[in-house]
């Protein structure tokens, strides 16, 4: 676009050289195919496919299900996931405070951020339902406590970078001023850093506990309670009619929740009801997708 | 900052005490309690948290040290977990890009079929990946069949929610430029607005293909396939020692993915 702009008036701008972009569109090409012509699939599977679908749709919303006097269980189960999500939440909110200010170059010192932010880091590749599996269901047994743990633990890794990153936004003003009245470096942290991230930093906490709702879901799968378990035994047993049941409470509580959620994240922010444009500021952690934005770190939600 | 503006010696005036801190408080303690109580939650209590972290260590030894002779029966799991990867992300991200394109504003064309849309996306965004995976693995039996399928839900759901609301906020001059030199609407998208936006997909694209490098080492858990499937096996058995090297690898896999994607976004951005 600029190009056009700048350019004398006589002649078109020249086109872009096209090599670059065959040779990228030409790996993906050849990636892709490799995947699809060596991938393990019977594929004489397929044309059952859409029919095996319609059936298990058909038996769990239309024919069989949904059971409705499953209702009050099926909400149960999913109040359980949501309890798991909060604690996790809290968990993972009172641990990632403190590595937060640790991990913020402008507040600890480079060597000990750099640590903490590889620690961070490590934490948010290994997905929660791994540190839930490998983790804590030996440690602890099945149920919902090893869920609240791993969840809490995760929690950490994307909560500690975002809270790292806000710190490392902040007003250098209010630091001097407190320093200059004489703040011992606590003092310094409380009334100089606290007050100007606390905002943001609780929304990024409300931002994780929708995420952990469907974390939560996610858990029982693999035997740490809430809503998953019964979602997983009742396809077992085939129970289709109750499945399609937990799948519409679990729909429903999950969208209700982020709208709540959503609406006193923009609240804390913004201070009043204006509503707030963009999709980085809705979704935090996407920040990193932001033109421009350092996207140094690996690791995502 | 108001206070700069004060004249000399007074001090600015306290802001007036709001209700709504106690409140927030209060409710957040009472939540708390409810989810954490032996009658109405979950029976969470830090006391039995310290007895568990302290026998736990025990078990934890056991994933000590790795065990490295294990390490090539990974390679095929793995590289199905790729795969999956791989096809989940080409063909999700590709049917999300007409999908966004409907569910913006924009470039809808018309009112219905943009709540419709809006709608169907964020009833799908509801659901975890993983639960996709168990139905589609009590539909269709286990494998990779279904990892794929749930995998590609999923990667509608993201890229589409991103890239809509990314064509909320195109630029509207091509737009016009477009309509004045008689475009339609098709062709408006094509020229005016998928040219602002592709960067921004492509960008959307990579991402949720390094989510799904991480979701296909978990679905896999439910039975379909990949990565996943072997973590079940080998829990199953306590080979503890297993574990670690599996998940050493996922590490290691999920960070060279997460630096290629950076670099390319760089390159894009």
């Amino acid at each position: 676009m600029t190009a056009g702009a700048t350019q004398p008036k006589e002649g078109r701008p020249k086109r872009p050289a096209p090599t670059t972009k065959r040779i990228f569109t030409l790996i993906f090409v050849a990636i892709v195919a490799w995947a699809v012509l060596t991938i393990d699939v019977r594929l004489e599977r397929l044309p059952d496919m859409p029919a095996a679908l319609a059936n298990i749709f058909d038996r769990m919303f239309l024919r069989d299900g949904p059971e409705w006097s499953y209702l009050p269980d099926a909400v149960g189960y999913m109040i359980e996931s949501v309890q798991i999500a909060w604690l996790g939440t809290i968990i993972g909110a009172i641990l990632s405070l403190p590595l937060g200010f640790f991990g913020a170059k402008n507040v600890s010192s480079g060597l000990i951020s750099n640590i903490v932010r590889q620690i961070l880091n490590g934490i948010r590749a290994i997905p929660e339902v791994l540190v839930a599996v490998v983790v804590f269901i030996p440690m602890v047994g099945l149920g919902a406590y090893p869920g609240t743990l791993a969840i809490g633990v995760h929690s950490v890794g994307t909560l500690g970078k975002l809270s790292a990153e806000v710190i490392e936004g902040i007003d250098p003003g209010p630091v001097e001023a407190a320093r200059a009245a004489g703040g011992r470096p606590l003092q310094i942290q409380r009334w100089g850093v606290l007050p100007q991230v606390l905002p943001e930093i609780v929304a990024f906490w409300l931002y994780r506990f929708e995420i952990n709702i469907r974390a939560s879901a996610i858990l029982g799968a693999v035997g740490a309670g809430g809503v998953g378990e019964a979602l997983v035994q009742s396809l077992q047993f085939r129970r289709f009619d109750r499945a399609g049941m937990l799948i519409i409470v679990i729909v429903v509580v999950t969208i209700l929740i982020d709208t709540a959620s959503g609406y006193l994240r923009r609240r804390i922010i913004e201070g009043g009801d204006r509503p707030s444009k963009g999709a980085a500021r809705e979704q935090p952690e996407l920040a990193v997708l932001r033109p421009g934005a350092q996207a140094d770190a690996p690791g995502g939600p | 900052m108001t206070a700069a503006t004060a004249s000399r010696g007074v001090r600015p005036s306290r802001p007036r005490r709001s209700l709504m801190g106690p409140i927030a408080l209060l409710v957040f303690l009472a939540i708390t309690w409810w989810a954490a109580s032996d009658e109405f939650g979950i029976d969470f209590d830090v006391p039995r948290l310290l007895t568990n972290l302290t026998r736990g260590a025990s078990i934890l030894a056991e994933f000590l040290p790795p065990a490295w002779d294990f390490l090539p029966r990974t390679f095929g799991p793995m590289i199905q977990t790729i795969q999956m990867a791989v096809i989940a992300a080409a063909i999700g991200c590709g049917t999300a890009l007409p999908v966004a394109f409907l569910a913006s504003r924009v470039s809808t064309p018309n009112r219905f079929v943009f709540l419709v849309d809006r709608g169907v996306l964020s009833v799908v965004r509801a659901l975890p990946d993983i639960l996709y995976a168990l139905v589609f693995v009590a539909a269709l039996g286990v494998g990779p069949l279904p990892g794929i399928l749930a995998l590609i839900l999923f990667n509608i759901a993201v890229v589409a929610k991103l890239l809509s609301e990314t064509v909320d906020g195109v630029d509207p001059g091509p737009i016009e430029a477009a309509r004045a030199a008689g475009s339609g609407k098709a062709q408006t998208v094509r020229w005016a607005i998928f040219p602002q936006v592709l960067p921004n997909y492509v960008a959307y694209s990579l991402y949720a293909f390094e989510l799904n490098i991480r979701a296909s080492a978990v679905i896999g858990i439910v039975g379909a396939g990949g990565i996943g499937n072997l973590i079940n096996a080998e829990r199953r058995f306590f080979n503890y020692d297993n574990l670690t090297v599996i998940l050493i690898e996922i590490f290691v896999l999920v960070f060279v993915v997460e630096m290629i994607s950076i670099f390319l976004r760089r390159r894009l951005v």
